[in-house]
């Protein structure tokens, strides 16, 4: 078992050398940084002393971009926020302009939209858990967990007509209702889906290798989490028990069962557990869906599409909501016009990202990659 | 207790409160006392004739939310002593917006290039004008207005 080893140390030389720190860069072009992320890394031998991370490679401001054009055309500026997520982005924007129009939307429209949502988290865990077996030298989980994200891409290329972007939630409700055939997918998907990913838990988690790899790397106390504002799984597995689908609720998440999974450690393997726990209650929320899916409207017909661009606003409006990175919303602020005056974004890897300095500080270079995976930061989102 | 100039709320009920610009340091501490224990963001505002600073707040153990605004000429005090996240968000919302704060440790610009002219969520920023970056081996990324110096 590796730890955090406490300063001042010789880091196993001897201390004729003992000042001397160099300085090693990581990324922006490493496959293991996940993106465009660049470390500064200080090694004092093989522990690391200090270590800065360098973000703004993949900036394209989608937040001025937003402001540019009217309430509907900034969807696909957020679609691309989180790229592996799209639908919980579409999600925060459209819950916040809804909200600042006073927009009813129907309830078939609400529990297709929590439905997609969710399986969109497990694509995004899926993804996550997948390429952070990769980090820790294993190929087998990628291979079974692109297996499975691609059933559940199917899934959304019958229902939207896309795989990645799906610009697919309305002001007002969804683009397209769910097929049968789509149902039949959910159904078939939600029923093996559980032994699968008992299968990809037991590669890592059975392994001696992951599991000394990870227990007790990357810790970020209660106190870090707060001071940081980390949110989502981190914030979970470090021991605070807080998930907004609970906490606050929207759409119909307080008339589902399920539970928020949370561990004490606030380590990596302790985030790898929250985020596996978390794909079960999804698979849960998913099958109750199903179940209540009303019959109906699924998209308010007032809000036809040549008149969403003629939307106008005033008053402001911020609604959080959970992604799979953690607390995502969009303050918006209406001036009167049909285009919004202000569209911030709060996003969730931003402030996870932030914490890096605290999580690696006293851990060896090789638990780097582990630590920065567990974060589970997406570029699109952290750049805007 | 610190004086409020003015109160609202959001579309979905979260508390606005509209505080002095010389007393939101001491004014986030008693809110941060009080149990919002979580900055969630920080963020700039350009109203074009005075410019506008928001905090969300979030209280962990009460689950309560409020957005602490406060208008400002281009300055306002850090709150980084109260919260470590609040250090990324300042230097955003410096390098976007283009508001200054004071006793804020590295005020550089995050997500631009240093040496950027303008600040891009201003309302008065040239969108026509490209600037092209040129990123350094080692030292300063250096930004250039002419094509042939960057990309």
């Amino acid at each position: 078992m590796m730890g955090r080893i406490q300063f001042p140390s010789t880091g196993g030389r001897g201390t004729d050398m003992e000042d001397k720190v160099i300085e090693v860069n990581f990324g922006p072009q490493h496959p293991s940084t996940h993106g465009v992320l660049r470390i500064k890394v200080k090694l004092d031998g093989e522990i690391i002393v200090d270590a800065q991370p360098v973000i703004g490679y993949l900036h394209r401001n989608a937040e001025k971009l937003a402001e540019m054009g009217a309430y509907p055309k900034g969807m696909i500026y957020i679609d691309r926020l989180d790229y592996v997520a799209a639908l919980n982005m579409e999600l925060g924007y459209v819950l916040a302009v809804e909200n600042l129009m006073d927009v009813q939307v129907p309830e078939r429209a609400l529990w297709i939209r929590q439905m997609m949502v969710e399986l969109n988290r497990e694509a995004s865990h899926l993804i996550w858990l997948g390429t952070h077996g990769l980090d820790m030298g294993m190929l087998t989980p990628f291979f079974y967990c692109f297996r499975e994200r691609e059933r559940i891409l199917r899934i959304f290329d019958e229902i939207t007509g896309s795989r990645l972007l799906y610009n697919y939630f309305a002001i007002g409700g969804v683009y397209s209702d769910i097929t049968p055939k789509a149902i039949d997918m959910i159904k078939e998907w939600t029923e093996d889906f559980g032994t699968k990913l008992e299968e990809i838990q037991s590669i890592l988690g059975k392994s001696y290798i992951y599991v000394s790899r990870t227990k007790g790397v990357g810790t970020l106390s209660a106190e870090d989490v707060l001071s940081y504002g980390v949110t989502g799984p981190m914030q979970r597995a470090s021991g605070i028990k807080r998930d907004l689908r609970k906490d606050s609720p929207y759409l119909f998440y307080d008339k589902v069962n399920f539970d928020v999974p949370y561990r004490t450690e606030g380590d990596v393997y302790a985030r790898f557990l929250v985020r596996i726990e978390e794909m079960r209650q999804s698979i849960k929320i998913v099958k109750q869906v199903l179940e209540k899916l009303p019959q109906g409207d699924f998209y308010n017909k007032k809000y036809s599409k040549p008149m969403l661009v003629r939307l106008k606003a005033t008053g402001e409006s911020y609604v959080p909501t959970e992604s799979p990175k953690g607390e995502f919303g969009i303050h918006l602020i209406g001036d009167g016009s049909s285009i919004p005056y202000r569209v911030r974004i709060r996003s969730p890897s931003f402030a996870n990202l932030s914490s890096i300095p605290t999580m690696l500080k006293g851990y060896k270079i090789a638990d780097l990659t582990a630590a920065v995976s567990s974060i589970d930061p997406v570029f699109g989102e952290v750049d805007r | 207790m610190i004086p409020v100039e003015s109160e609202s709320s959001t579309k979905n009920g979260i508390k606005v409160i509209y505080v002095a610009k010389e007393n939101i340091l001491p004014f986030l501490k008693e809110k941060k006392e009080e149990g919002f224990d979580t900055l969630l963001m920080i963020s700039g505002v350009d109203y074009k004739d005075h410019l506008e600073v928001l905090y969300h707040l979030l209280s962990s153990k009460n689950n309560t939310r409020i957005i602490v605004k406060t208008k400002t000429d281009g300055e306002v005090d850090s709150v980084t002593s109260l919260w470590k996240g609040a250090d990324w968000h300042e230097r955003e919302t410096w390098d976007l917006v283009g508001i200054k704060f004071k006793n804020h440790p590295n005020l550089k610009r995050i997500l631009l290039a240093e040496g950027w002219v303008g600040h891009p969520l201003r309302k008065d920023y040239p969108m026509d004008k490209k600037q092209y970056v040129n990123l350094a081996d080692d030292g300063e990324d250096t930004v250039s207005f002419d094509r042939g110096e960057g990309y």
